[in-house]
């Protein structure tokens, strides 16, 4: 030990003009390198993204130049440090040398006290709750997003009043709709596991936990805002991705962000035309049936060639009418529709696992809760799919709401409270038959 | 008694086969109370895990192929295979793994007959058979689909009995890292000989304490976590269901207040192999021994307040802060042992030894680990990239690029010492080649993935990212073709590869100064170690080795070797 300072370090002056000359080329293409940044991540569509962007390249600088000072002296060492043939001697006795290693603990802690002032600085001004959220149409609305195994939910409670003077709430399903500047402020809750709401080309990112349903849930919050992508065409589309491992169909669970140009795009162009689809829905059940289903998550487990569904978790619902009169003996087909929307755990098919949520007048998620009116107008839309259906179509008008009666015990407004006599009565028999139901849907349960 | 038989026809070898007693491969099937005897059967059933694991992810790499669902039947068929795969490299491969070289070369290393609770050793051993059969069968039950973080609700409300499965193995081999791990602290505080100080001790033995330490304290976390999960999957308790009054969030917090310490016990002993392989094959001291002795220990401390950060989009904002600032300081503990490892290789003479090779491998794909590391303890850059293949890459950088290339070079360093022979050089320069081409080419784009937009375990993706995946899916094939090349390596090496000798990288530690493989009591005489464990370069050091050469060159083990 005691020629252990006999060798300084073989650190030689051509080494470190090597190494100097290294950290000048690795500044340099990093520089290049950000070049790559749009090529890298997705657009920039939201305030956030760009001061999340902002220290994504500070960070790439900061690591470039730890890459190739790393890898530089790797390579420096495994060069200039190789054992020539025939040379089996030792190297130098080093043992370390108290300063580098000090400097080498202090510039490291310095870099990373920065990092975390940057990043704090940039986090607190993203998650500063802003004045206006949700302003449409000079209000400030909420916009609820619900997740369920495998579909985005999204839906506007709006300052508009039906006729009865019921809140409007639209329901735009896996489509977010904004406009650029416009405040989002998002509630999200999920009725079963934790899904996390993500959207790319905004950098936000957010879980979906579980609560008490009967407390509300327990709503998370997300704020972006929307900004103007240059060379892109409005209403612009980004795509919703859920991050958060939930299941077989995780990774079809998706959404889009429609962004339009401006708030009178977002009302010509969305809010407007919703609002009058609902407060003029078609007469005809079928139709209606058809607007009615794409309201709920049935695309996120069901395949439905007509409507575009693709999804492989449930059975699939072509040609359903086909078959519905055959499945369980004594029910009919219209029965048998509406018992598994309602009571979807009576009836089985082979092959599949029990999954479906429970959709009624009476659930708890806002979401999945469905009049005998809307129930009405799915069953009469599914009756209609397949080639010789077993619905008794020629009276669809009274079948079904028989069939509805005859299982649950529910009476339905077939004219969709749109007949001025029966507007008042339509809640009120709904009131009536809720009571009296209980009993009976014990029993079928 | 037991020796084996060595290939017949080897000529010139005979005379020096006589000397190469080894233990019966029957020996190794058995309940053995030998710390050698263990070490190889830890080391051995890891590795049939770690090839089990790489089959499955070979198997995720096809699926990801194409943007369909079409090789495995369902999602749900295709998560439960990344569950298993996760599960098995974690739980059955890395942390046995790290116990099987502990245990083999931690007692050498201390100069001592063995560990300090014998029969506890093989009991923890023994333990991982049976886990390991639980935790598999469950896969052919109704799988665990969860992920090996298994987030309840997916978890309780939402899964088969293959989860309460999984549970049950992963508590068995919790129990045995604990076991194991009181054995290690033992060992190391109490059967050093008189001459070895804790500041004379190898740094594997440094490693593999602040191994253990963390081990013993978090580990009873993941079994309080699992018995909770437990709990609600058969007894009908709510402690992670909300409408019982349960968290689904109480779960995320003891699981990573356990599994973020755990990335350390998987990663710490490799940087104790990275010190012992750096020093000896560049013939040079390791550069801040002290430092690089107390940075395990920090990484241990300050490794049991970051957990949070697996939690940024779930945890409380007003959280996220405080875990952010712990996440990144614990660069610089890491960042002091990697600079301390380039000094000691900087101005060495460096032999490009397959041990070598591997443990340079380990130094440049472990600092983009670390860089993505500090990247994702970057808040607002993490909400963007958390839960996408940004950290699946980060994670893999670490514990592939780190871990699995430190298992290599201890693989290639000590297997002279376990068996007797050298493995093939050559062999070796081409697994390396292999492996790192296919590893960047592997984990590098999943990166960019990530930040573009696909999340991590999905079975199905936008047709965008197909390029980016079939690049992925073609380099993960290479790599999982080069770990055949290591297999091949080890079974030829072991039938005829050349004698080694005791010592034949000619390093000071204790372990190299007795036979290859050492006899039963594994020295004859104590040892005495020599001043300084890597103080390479002086007259007294080669003199020791000399030393040791001549002691036993030729010469039969003076005790009837094997077992």
């Amino acid at each position: 030990m005691e020629n252990t300072r006999s060798n300084t370090p073989s650190i030689s002056p051509a080494a470190v003009v090597v190494t100097a000359v290294f950290l000048l080329v690795s500044v340099i293409g990093i520089n290049w390198f950000a070049t790559f940044v749009p090529v890298v991540l997705p657009e920039q569509a939201s305030a956030e993204s760009k001061s999340v962007d902002e220290l994504f390249y500070i960070l790439m600088i900061i690591g470039g130049v730890v890459f190739f000072l790393i890898q530089g002296m790797l390579l420096i060492s495994v060069i200039a440090f190789r054992a020539r043939p025939g040379d089996h001697s030792d190297g130098p006795t080093y043992h370390g040398n108290p300063l580098l290693e000090i400097v080498w603990t202090i510039i490291p802690a310095m870099v990373v006290v920065f990092l975390a002032v940057v990043s704090y600085n940039i986090w607190t001004q993203n998650s500063e709750p802003k004045a206006s959220v949700n302003m449409v149409d000079g209000h400030s609305i909420a916009i609820n997003v619900n997740g369920a195994r495998y579909a985005w939910t999204h839906t506007y409670v709006t300052e508009r009043f039906d006729s009865d003077g019921n809140q409007i709430i639209i329901n735009s399903g896996a489509e977010l709709h904004t406009y650029i500047g416009q405040n989002v402020d998002l509630t999200l809750g999920t009725q079963d596991v934790i899904h996390s709401y993500w959207v790319p080309a905004m950098r936000v990112k957010q879980d979906l936990l579980p609560g008490d349903p009967a407390k509300g849930g327990r709503p998370t919050e997300l704020r972006f805002t929307p900004v103007r992508v240059e060379g892109r065409s409005y209403p612009a589309e980004y795509p919703i991705v859920c991050a958060e491992l939930c299941g077989d169909g995780h990774g079809r669970m998706r959404g889009t962000v429609i962004v339009y140009e401006d708030e009178s795009q977002f009302l010509a162009e969305f809010f407007e035309p919703a609002i009058h689809a609902i407060l003029n829905p078609p007469a005809d059940p079928v139709l209606r049936g058809e607007m009615e289903v794409q309201n709920y998550i049935c695309n996120s487990c069901h395949i439905l060639d007509r409507l575009d569904w693709t999804a492989t978790t449930g059975p699939s619902l072509n040609g359903i009418a086909d078959r519905a009169g055959e499945r369980v003996p004594g029910q009919s087909a219209e029965e048998y529709i509406a018992t598994s929307i309602w009571n979807s755990g009576a009836f089985r098919v082979p092959g599949y696992d029990q999954q479906m949520a429970a959709f009624g007048p009476d659930v708890v998620e806002a979401a999945n809760v469905m009049s005998p009116e809307q129930l009405y107008a799915i069953v009469a839309f599914l009756c209609t799919e397949g080639e010789s259906s077993d619905c008794d179509m020629e009276n669809a008008g009274t079948a079904i709401p028989n069939a509805i009666q005859t299982v649950f015990g529910y009476d339905v407004d077939i004219t969709f409270g749109m007949d001025g006599g029966e507007d008042e009565s339509a809640p009120a028999g709904e009131q009536e038959t809720d009571t009296e139901t209980d009993g009976e849907s014990d029993d079928s349960a | 008694m037991a020796t084996i038989a060595v290939p017949l026809g080897a000529q010139g070898e005979q005379q020096e086969t006589e000397a190469l007693r080894r233990p019966a491969l029957s020996e190794y099937l058995r309940w053995s109370v030998d710390h050698k005897i263990i070490g190889v059967q830890y080391g051995v059933a890891a590795f049939i895990f770690f090839i089990i694991g790489g089959a499955m992810a070979m198997l995720i790499r096809l699926e990801l192929w194409t943007p369909d669902l079409d090789v495995m039947i369902s999602g749900a068929a295709y998560n439960s295979l990344f569950t298993i795969h996760g599960t098995i490299m974690i739980f059955l491969f890395i942390i046995p793994m790290w116990a099987a070289f502990g245990n083999f070369v931690v007692p050498l290393q201390l100069g001592a007959k063995d560990m300090a609770f014998p029969w506890l050793n093989a009991f923890a051993f023994w333990l991982i058979p049976p886990a390991a059969v639980v935790v598999l069968l469950g896969y052919f039950v109704s799988p665990a689909e969860a992920g090996w973080t298994s987030y309840p609700p997916l978890s309780t409300l939402f899964s088969g009995d293959g989860q309460t499965l999984w549970a049950l193995g992963a508590h068995l081999l919790g129990i045995s890292s604990i076991m194991g791990s009181i054995n290690f602290i033992v060992t190391i505080f109490n059967m050093r000989p008189p001459e070895m100080t804790i500041w004379r001790m190898p740094l594997l033995c440094w490693a593999v304490l602040a191994t253990s330490i963390i081990a013993v304290m978090a580990t009873p976390f993941l079994a309080g976590a699992l018995t909770l999960l437990l709990l609600d999957r058969v007894a009908g308790t709510t402690f992670f269901d909300a409408a019982g009054g349960g968290d689904v969030l109480l779960w995320q917090n003891i699981f990573w207040f356990y599994s973020h310490p755990a990335v350390y016990i998987m990663v710490l002993p490799g940087m104790g192999v990275l010190s012992e392989v750096l020093s000896v094959h560049s013939r040079k001291p390791v550069f801040g021994y002290r430092m690089v002795g107390l940075s395990s220990m920090g990484i241990a401390f300050v490794g049991f307040t970051v957990w949070a950060h697996h939690m940024f989009t779930s945890l409380q904002p007003e959280l996220r802060i405080p875990f952010m600032i712990t996440t990144m300081i614990i660069a610089v503990p890491t960042g002091i042992k990697m600079f301390s490892w380039l000094g000691t290789i900087w101005g060495g003479k460096i032999r490009f030894t397959s041990a070598m090779l591997f443990a340079i491998g380990f130094l440049s794909l472990f600092v983009i680990g670390g860089i993505s590391g500090v990247m994702l303890a970057a808040l607002p850059f993490d909400i963007h990239v958390h839960d996408t293949y940004f950290v699946v890459s980060h994670f893999h950088f670490v514990l592939f690029g780190g871990s699995v290339f430190a298992v290599y070079a201890a693989l290639y360093h000590w297997f002279p010492k376990v068996t007797g022979r050298m493995m093939n050089e050559r062999l070796g320069r081409i697994h390396f080649l292999f492996t790192y081409i296919g590893f960047l080419f592997t984990f590098f784009p999943m990166h960019v993935v990530g930040m573009l937009g696909m999340p991590r375990r999905v079975a199905v993706y936008v047709e965008a990212f197909q390029p980016w995946n079939q690049l992925i899916s073609f380099s993960a094939f290479v790599l999982g073709f080069s770990s055949l090349i290591v297999i091949y390596n080890v079974i030829k090496s072991y039938y005829h590869g050349p004698i080694a000798g005791a010592n034949p990288w000619r390093a000071l530690t204790l372990e190299w100064q007795t036979t290859s493989p050492p006899p039963a009591t594994n020295f004859v005489d104590d040892p005495i170690p020599f001043e300084d464990p890597y103080g390479y370069g002086t007259e007294a050091s080669a003199a020791y080795l000399d030393a040791v050469d001549e002691a036993f060159s030729g010469a039969a083990p003076a005790e009837g070797g094997g077992h």
